[in-house]
């Protein structure tokens, strides 16, 4: 670790405070339909679309009508995505490449995944996926589950700040005020400023160089010989980058144009457009700190929300940068030439799979923050990582996106953690748990349970599955403890709607397609119903004035006790799995035990 | 044949979720809390 790698993480957090303030009352302005400067421009726009869909911007939702018109908007865009894969090779429109269909089982967890931004991809973009599927299907999902994950965490505020309300808004109106005011503007901007830093913006088909040096390649022929061959050329893939790009951070979507994601030079070519994602995978969701301060009129609890999520990423990644910058023991001694410890001119510590032009610093704090916000973009391979580095991603993941969290998805967690801390809290003074005044009852606090239940369960059920039969074997590419946190960890960041992959385990099996393609739609909507429910209850009921008994929610002992809760509930959850996985691995490690 | 298996599982599959959203609310104070 240096003093240059911790000033850079400071800067980044810097900015990601410095902007928390002005996004989160600007969208707490959007959402409650205040006057923004864009309403010039977007307003027409915005009235052109409810007439176009007879939607009556007018009306409210019940917490079971606003999801019912989630659910229906969800389905709809995933089976639109499923035939635009499937049908790509009948529409000569940007596919300049001729590539096929996509096969049905991939169509179908691809479209999956990207309607429930998770972003896992089971596929190699730039050899399967023609420009029209990219920016029609995928980019554009990029949207909508961002805006969607944005609509339901304001619904879930407003059935905080709402007095004896029966509705939590009107799910098309948020659907629509989140893409055209927040996502559109910010992602134009940001999009230019990538193609500044040289990310790529074309339609072209691919480039052919001719590589200065030859290649001899040997491959296994049909025969089961030995086949050499000489490469001369390189193919190179263009496409629509930076504006996928600019989405797939800022609504922590996470999935690449390119096969490497944010550690192709195309997609992020210099440090500054590192550091522009990893600040903009934080925007929304710290930003969202300060809407619910704003809509429930309690400014400090919203910062109370942002340190307890501040700590949680410091805690991973301090801890990851810290086991990232150790010499790795079993390559002590074997060479020379292998330097380990840092100098003017090497970084030192686990430089595997990791980009030299970010080095150890910035490959840590992309990890632990794409992890901590269920984003899933990586710019270094997180398999590589050393066993408790690669365990500050998955522990991310496991405590359930909600350390400023995917777009909307990050909040809505969080709140349901907060619900259960003040749950918590009210059993420690024995009085009736109060959050805001909203007094939480017995049916909040099942609804709650459901859904800190139905995370680990899905995630657990399909991990041991998986670790049991052969169809779940035969994809690792390690054996033992590091095979099990594969396993682990595809299940987890399906589940957590993540989509960031320790790359080792291969996942384009019939098995893994299918079974990651339930477990992220039961990670995204059999947790959203409940929260609703949570939402809707609490929005019919009064708000008490606090008293003498009530737990307050802006202190910073209000931000321990809630980071505590979310660790304990995390660690009595997965900490037998992750104790067979990466932390036996760390132990053995130490033994100079490696695992093929 | 595949094509249809996708869909209709999709479809099965949200329909299941609008099911649960029934389910979550017939727990509320006898099924009558937002009726």
């Amino acid at each position: 670790m240096t003093a240059n790698g911790w000033l850079q993480i400071a800067v980044f957090f810097v900015l990601v405070l410095l902007i928390a303030k002005p996004m989160g009352l600007y969208m707490a302005q959007v959402y409650e339909r205040k006057k923004t400067w864009l309403d010039p421009v977007l307003g027409p726009v915005e009235r052109l679309l409810y007439r176009l869909t007879g939607v009556d911007a007018a009306a409210e939702m019940r917490w079971t009508e606003y999801g019912l018109a989630m659910l229906v908007f969800s389905c709809a865009t995933l089976l639109l995505t499923y035939a635009v894969e499937r049908l790509q090779h009948w529409i000569p429109l940007w596919n300049p490449q001729h590539f096929a269909a996509v096969e049905p089982y991939l169509a179908w967890s691809t479209a999956g995944s990207f309607t429930t931004n998770t972003n896992w991809q089971a596929y190699v973009p730039e050899t399967t996926m023609s420009y029209l599927t990219q920016a029609f299907g995928l980019a554009t999902h990029n949207f909508w589950s961002a805006a969607v994950g944005m609509a339901l965490a304001i619904a879930f505020i407003r059935g905080i700040s709402r007095r004896e309300s029966k509705t939590l808004g009107n799910f098309w109106v948020d659907l629509t005020r989140g893409t055209l005011w927040v996502l559109v503007p910010i992602c134009v901007v940001y999009a230019l400023a990538l193609v500044s830093q040289g990310a790529i913006q074309n339609f072209k088909p691919y480039d052919t160089a001719t590589l200065v040096e030859k290649q001899n390649v040997t491959t296994t022929g049909t025969d089961g010989k030995p086949v050499t061959t000489t490469v001369t050329t390189q193919t190179i893939g263009m496409g629509p980058t930076a504006s996928q790009e600019a989405i797939k951070m800022l609504g922590t979507n996470g999935g690449g144009f390119f096969n490497a994601n944010s550690a192709h030079p195309f997609e992020n070519p210099t440090p500054l457009s590192n550091l522009l994602q990893m600040v903009s995978i934080f925007t929304i969701g710290g930003g969202l700190c300060l809407t619910l301060g704003k809509m429930t009129g309690s400014e400090k609890h919203g910062w109370a929300v942002f340190a307890a999520m501040s700590i949680l990423w410091f805690c991973g990644v301090a801890t990851c940068y810290w086991a990232e910058s150790q010499p790795n023991p079993l390559l002590h001694g074997v060479d020379q030439h292998i330097v380990q410890t840092g100098t003017a001119t090497q970084s030192g510590g686990n430089m595997e799979g990791k980009e030299v032009r970010f080095g150890l610093a910035n490959s840590a704090l992309f990890a632990t923050v794409t992890t901590d916000a269920s984003c899933g973009a990586v710019n270094s391979m997180h398999d590589s990582f050393m066993p408790l580095g690669g365990l500050v991603p998955l522990a991310n993941i496991m405590a359930g996106e909600i350390i400023f969290g995917g777009v909307g998805a990050g909040m809505y967690g969080m709140l349901i953690f907060i619900v259960a801390t003040v749950f918590i809290a009210g059993l420690m003074v024995g009085r009736t748990p109060e959050y805001l005044g909203k007094k939480v009852e017995a049916y909040d606090v099942q609804m709650a349970m459901l859904y800190l239940l139905i995370f680990p369960l899905i995630i657990l059920g399909f991990a041991a599955a998986s670790a049991l039969l052969p169809a779940g074997l035969s994809s690792l590419s390690n054996h033992g403890p590091h095979g099990l946190s594969q396993i682990l960890y595809a299940y987890t960041s399906a589940v957590g709607n993540n989509g960031s992959a320790f790359a080792g385990l291969n996942a384009d099996t019939h098995w893994y397609l299918v079974t990651q393609g339930i477990a992220m739609l039961g990670g995204r909507f059999l947790m959203i119903v409940p929260m609703l429910a949570v939402a809707g209850n609490l929005a019919t009921k009064k708000i008490a004035p606090p008293s003498l008994g009530t737990f307050p929610v802006t202190t910073p002992l209000f931000s321990v006790l809630l980071v505590g809760v979310i660790v304990i509930v995390g660690a009595l959850t997965f900490f037998p799995a992750l104790s067979l996985g990466p932390i036996l691995e760390h132990l053995l490690l130490r033994g100079g035990a490696s695992f093929a | 044949m595949s094509d249809l298996i996708f869909v209709a599982a999709s479809v099965v599959f949200f329909a299941i979720a609008v099911w649960y959203v029934n389910g979550c609310q017939s727990l509320t104070k006898g099924g009558r809390h937002d009726a």
